[in-house]
């Protein structure tokens, strides 16, 4: 069955909203129309009604790049800086990667995007770890609430493994992209370990992790806390333990579970 | 009676005002309206603020991606978590926009006007309906603002949006300021517009604050609601002559939550106003 006129136009709005060079857009609205293989006389509805067309491509924009500048800032004051942000912004856009009909999931769109492109990476390799760390907290602060799982104790033992709390994420990245600002939007290029986690109130945290806490907080969750700890030349439990307790205290931690 | 509680002039619940509101019973606010997309799936401190109000008061349902009028498939769990989410408010409706918001499995996020035809009549219809017999809870649609018709219409507004209400069976959601909006756009008398349409239906008013940009005004939601809008929803509830849940829309520009209840307690005395000359014409 050919597509209906309904959706053709439906189609060309977005093609509008969207696509085109702004230019070409001026000069003839009906263009979008006419791609779309409409009528004459639905091109020069498109055509007569251009400032109000214009406006929608204006209004869709703004819905959907501002929660890319409010996730984003760093990011933006870089690009705008060599002046591309207006570029990475239109590849985005037509990319159409934006799936979601939450709010929210805009700028994940974007991150994810900025992964599968590779847009602005040859350039700046660390731009996908500035997003993603300009993106972790707020991630981390509105994670699904679950229940935590069953069966956990709040005592670390040798023989257990550990469970981070639903929302904490540990990452590592190979710039300190979490210590950029607009002003000074370089990062320097230095391994980083990071834990975000939310406390008890709801709260997203940051805390910058050495490599062999990271290690351990990835590889306890899978193999006994005792064995993980030696593997990474830390033979002192003792301190290991009180780090583990603070950060079940903290929330970042479930709780810890007996290996079997 | 459930629909007793839904009277007066309510406001949208706003993550800006979570807090005051949480910890504020007595706000005078007769309901909430709160948009589940926003709530649904979300997590954190302000969803829990979010919840712990919904469970709390009164609240209304509207929604903002269905895309009633498009063609992408149904987003079946989301639909099914809504249904979920409408039945734990206690909303006596859930409402969506008379037009769509997606193409091809993109979500624009912005309200874009359907073609004024008779095809995209039946298109909408079954949509609707298709929508309809999955939701837990009555639909109501909306009227929006446009700012162009999208390609050459076979015949006018008002006609479009009377045959997808009359033809999908569904309640109407009037936003007043999207009609008054409208006519200034496009140059017609919001009241001779109104009364042609098919009031019986209405279930919920709309009322919000738009700007003039040029030769152009825009519903943005982000100022304070003007006297003519406000004599609008008057003459429309009088015309109704039946106490509607009124909504005080404000998405941007948002004020201090004490600047709102003053607002709010404004449009509320202009609807008692209304309400005590309907009864007295009844009496
Ligand atoms: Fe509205």
């Amino acid at each position: 069955m050919p597509d209906s006129r309904t959706l053709r136009l439906q189609r060309a709005m977005a093609s509008l909203v969207l696509d085109e060079d702004e230019a070409a857009l001026e000069a003839d609205p009906g263009r979008v129309a006419r791609r779309q293989g409409l009528s004459w006389a639905d091109q020069c509805s498109f055509r007569e009604q251009g400032a109000g067309m214009m406006t929608y491509r204006e209004l869709a924009r703004m819905s959907l790049v501002e929660p890319l500048e409010t996730m984003f800032p760093v990011l933006k004051a870089l690009l705008v800086e060599a002046d591309t942000w207006n570029a990475c912004i239109q590849a985005f856009l037509e990319a159409r990667v934006v799936k979601s009909g939450h709010y929210r999931d805009i700028a994940p769109a974007f991150l994810g995007w900025l992964a599968a492109s590779g847009w602005g990476q040859d350039r700046w390799p660390f731009l996908l770890e500035l997003a993603h760390a300009e993106m972790l907290e707020v991630v981390v602060a509105r994670f699904p609430d679950s229940d935590p799982p069953m069966g956990l104790h709040a005592d670390p033992g040798p023989e257990d493994l550990l469970v981070l709390d639903a929302a904490t994420q540990i990452v590592s990245y190979s710039h300190a992209v979490h210590r950029v600002t607009e002003a000074a939007p370089f990062p320097e290029a230095r391994p980083t370990h990071l834990m975000a986690f939310r406390t008890e109130g709801g709260e997203a945290r940051l805390m910058e992790l050495t490599p062999a806490t990271a290690a351990l907080l990835v590889r306890a969750q899978t193999g006994p806390l005792g064995e993980v700890a030696s593997s990474l030349n830390l033979p002192d439990l003792g301190p290991i333990f009180t780090l583990l307790r603070d950060f079940y205290r903290k929330g970042a931690i479930a709780g810890f579970q007996t290996s079997s | 009676m459930t629909q007793d509680r839904f009277t007066g002039v309510g406001l949208g619940l706003r993550r800006a005002h979570l807090e005051p509101v949480s910890q504020m019973e007595g706000h005078g606010v007769p309901f909430w309206e709160t948009c589940p997309e926003n709530v649904v799936g979300d997590g954190g401190r302000h969803h829990r603020l979010a919840c712990a109000i919904l469970d709390r008061d009164p609240v209304l349902t509207h929604g903002l991606t269905l895309s009633v009028g498009g063609f992408d498939p149904w987003d079946e769990a989301y639909i099914r978590d809504l249904g979920r989410f409408l039945l734990r408010t206690g909303t006596p409706w859930h409402s969506e926009h008379l037009c769509f918001t997606g193409v091809d499995a993109n979500c624009l996020h912005e309200l874009l006007p359907l073609p004024f035809t008779r095809e995209a009549v039946r298109h909408t219809v079954s949509r609707v309906r298709e929508l309809q017999a999955q939701l837990p809870v009555p639909l109501l649609l909306e009227n929006i603002t446009y700012y162009a018709e999208l390609g050459a219409s076979d015949m006018e507004e008002a006609d479009f949006i009377a045959a997808v209400l009359e033809g999908a069976n569904v309640g109407w959601l009037l936003d007043v300021n999207n009609v008054y909006v409208n006519a200034l756009n496009f140059g017609f008398d919001p009241r001779e517009w109104l009364a042609r349409m098919p009031l019986d239906r209405v279930a919920q008013l709309h009322i919000a604050g738009h700007q003039a940009f040029g030769e152009l005004t825009v519903d943005t939601h982000g100022a304070e609601v003007i006297d003519p809008v406000v004599e609008l929803m008057q003459w429309t509830l009088a015309r109704l002559g039946r106490p509607v849940p009124v909504l005080l829309e404000r998405d941007n520009h948002i004020p201090d939550f004490d600047v709102l209840l003053a607002e709010r307690a404004r449009l509320q005395l202009a609807y008692e106003a209304t309400m005590t000359l309907v009864e007295a014409h009844h009496a």
